[in-house]
């Protein structure tokens, strides 16, 4: 489930955010957009560890996330070198995997209602 | 000759003369008996610390506090620092019913403040509760735990920086409109000369204690300004549904005096009704005490069954006995408990978790006498009950036993209660409670031995409020239940101490007592 909830805020945000030349993707995108309130609610510590635990799973299958650099503040570095040196396949392959474990983390800890509503506040016109 | 002129009286305006008082509003707790102990609810602006140690429900009093009061217009702020982490605290919350995943994020917000309180001075800590709170003009504000902000604040800055942090926090937070509620992890000897407990209006302190196997939870408002509440200490219960609270006073504020008692209500075996004048008074609490095998039970089932046959909703609280075996003994006496059951005339309560209180006992039959309008209670046994409880409730039986039988009582129920006891052969007692100023009536069943049988006997030792029958009375239970066979016995003296002597000439040939068919 988490991995179609991803795939449906990947698509969702690559067409309401920033058209695709910019160099920021969508999985980059949805992780900054969850920083915020995430990190509000969460403490920047514990929204970095989440976001850790999602790199370190999807790393598994994707091993150019590896590569990428959890700042302090919780926010990604490295994504845009990365990207640049990428096939779009698997480029899509990373970003769904990553916030397909992000999202999966959430829903392990708080379950699916609260991991939507929270989805829904930061994009409230997203239905699943 | 100068005339001396009457004093000229100053009309006061009305609304000088008699100034109108701030009225404090109350909000409600959300907690189930909490505004009961707090006469209405939570004082308005008020600014409060929960406090305890781990395990005894104060974060889930805090969440149960904001889901009852928060809207998206007036919201909530929850404010976590260094304690458990927010993640945690939404997977257990939410397990509760009063949590509503809907009011989260508009209603009801969640903010973490630990890397402020790691990385800043107190200064810094008040600054960012300020910039939240303006930026979201909360009707509540709660710092869990704030037992941590303070030992940041002692580690590095005066006791004095520390007081003037909690009256500068204090005086944003209730110009700002916000009733407030600090959490912290404080021991009773920390109330002493601590800043944060002199500035607080409201001090709610939770305890748990294990005794032996079971586990007491236990809530005291300390302090309250601005408005009275039940003091001492009142039961607290963790259950699904958040905290419950049971007054210490459960039942009897705002009792009613009993209403005047004319009518008499059968007990379903004749010949007792006629040893009581006629049956029990309404409202009466009875007491029938007697050895194990007397018929006590059966005697309450009778009580009940005649009340159903008479249209009168009943409740029985049994401890001793699962509701299927009751009903089964009673069918076995041609007594039917199933339908009425279905029928929602009739609620066999089995209370029997062991550690019980008193407080949440009374509140199932309370709340069971209001569900079905009862008019009937049978409380089978009082030793059962006891037994129930927790050791620590063990202690308060007699006192809480009182509370609970006035409460119900004054409801205008009719109880019927058993209690076990010993029957001793030199003396009668009546119940190991010294509990018999409870009652208005008693019936003491007991054994005696007689013509090389071990007979029972009954007598009704007291009637408050009407005359009764002062014979003994040999009974049997039979498949029809208790059935008295004779009248008074002149044979025999001394039948009371169990061991009578013979005074009537022998009878040519002795009957032997009917037995219960099997």
């Amino acid at each position: 489930m988490p991995k179609d909830f991803a795939r449906c805020l990947l698509v969702h945000v690559a067409a309401v955010s920033k058209p695709a030349s910019d160099d920021t993707s969508a999985a980059f995108h949805i992780c900054e957009e969850l920083r915020v309130p995430l990190g509000k609610m969460l403490g920047v510590e514990g929204f970095r560890s989440l976001l850790a635990r999602a790199q370190v799973l999807a790393s598994v299958d994707v091993p150019w996330l590896k590569a990428l650099v959890i700042e302090q503040d919780g926010s990604f570095a490295g994504m845009k070198e990365r990207r640049l040196r990428l096939d779009a396949r698997a480029t899509v392959d990373g970003e769904l995997a990553l916030v397909g474990h992000l999202l999966g983390l959430l829903v392990v800890f708080i379950g699916p209602a609260l991991t939507l509503r929270l989805l829904h506040e930061v994009w409230p016109d997203w239905t699943v | 000759m100068k005339t001396k002129k009457a004093p000229v009286r100053r009309k006061t305006p009305a609304k000088l003369a008699a100034p109108e008082k701030v009225k404090i509003r109350q909000l409600p707790t959300g907690v189930r008996g909490l505004d009961e102990i707090m006469h209405g609810g939570l004082p308005e602006f008020s600014f409060n610390i929960i406090a305890g140690a781990p395990g005894c429900g104060k974060t889930t009093l805090a969440h149960q506090i904001i889901f009852a009061n928060a809207t998206p217009q007036k919201p909530a702020i929850y404010f976590t620092v260094l304690g458990e982490p927010a993640i945690k605290m939404l997977r257990y919350q939410q397990q509760y019913s009063f949590f509503d995943p809907a009011k989260l994020g508009k209603a009801v917000r969640f903010i973490n403040l630990s890397h402020v309180v790691l990385e800043k001075d107190l200064g810094g800590v008040l600054e960012e509760i300020t910039r939240e709170v303006q930026a979201s003009n909360p009707s509540i504000v709660v710092v869990d735990s704030f037992r941590t902000v303070v030992r940041k604040a002692l580690g590095g800055e005066s006791e004095l920086a520390l007081q003037a942090f909690i009256q500068r926090l204090a005086l944003l937070l209730t110009s700002w409109e916000a009733t407030t509620f600090l959490i912290g992890e404080y021991t009773e000897g920390e109330a002493r000369d601590n800043p944060i407990f002199t500035v607080a209006d409201g001090l709610f302190w939770l305890t748990q204690n294990a005794e032996r196997n079971s586990v007491v939870r236990k809530l005291q408002l300390i302090k309250m300004r601005g408005q009275d509440a039940v003091p001492g200490l009142h039961t607290i219960r963790i259950t699904g549904d958040g905290l419950q609270a049971f007054s210490r006073t459960l039942g009897m504020v705002g009792r009613k005096a009993r209403p005047a008692r004319t009518r008499r209500l059968s007990t379903g075996v004749p010949e007792l009704d006629k040893m009581l004048g006629g049956g029990i008074l309404e409202g009466d609490s009875v007491l029938v005490s007697g050895p194990s095998g007397t018929g006590k039970s059966a005697l309450a089932t009778h009580f009940l069954a005649e009340g159903l046959r008479k249209g009168e909703a009943g409740i029985a609280a049994i401890f001793e006995e699962r509701p299927a075996g009751y009903a089964a003994r009673a069918r076995a006496f041609g007594l039917d408990l199933d339908k009425p059951q279905k029928n929602g005339m009739l609620e066999l309560l089995y209370l029997r978790p062991l550690d019980l209180s008193v407080d949440e006992t009374m509140q199932e039959i309370l709340d069971a006498v209001k569900r079905i309008k009862a008019k009937r209670l049978v409380i089978d046994s009082l030793v059962g009950f006891e037994m129930a409880l927790a050791p620590g409730f063990r202690e308060d039986f007699r006192e809480s036993l009182y509370r609970m039988i006035a409460a119900l009582t004054g409801a205008g129920v009719t109880i019927f209660t058993t209690v076990e006891i010993e029957d001793s052969f030199t003396q009668m007692q009546f119940s190991h409670y010294t509990i018999s100023f409870l009652t208005d009536d008693i019936i003491r069943l007991r054994y005696v031995e007689i013509d090389g049988q071990l007979r029972k006997i009954m007598v009704v030792i007291k009637m408050r409020g009407g005359n009764h029958s002062k014979d003994i009375r040999e009974y049997v239970i039979t498949d029809e239940g208790v059935v008295l066979i004779h009248p008074r016995q002149t044979e025999y003296t001394r039948l009371t101490t169990g061991l009578p002597e013979r005074i009537g000439q022998l009878p040519p040939e002795l009957a032997p007592e009917p037995k219960a068919k099997t």
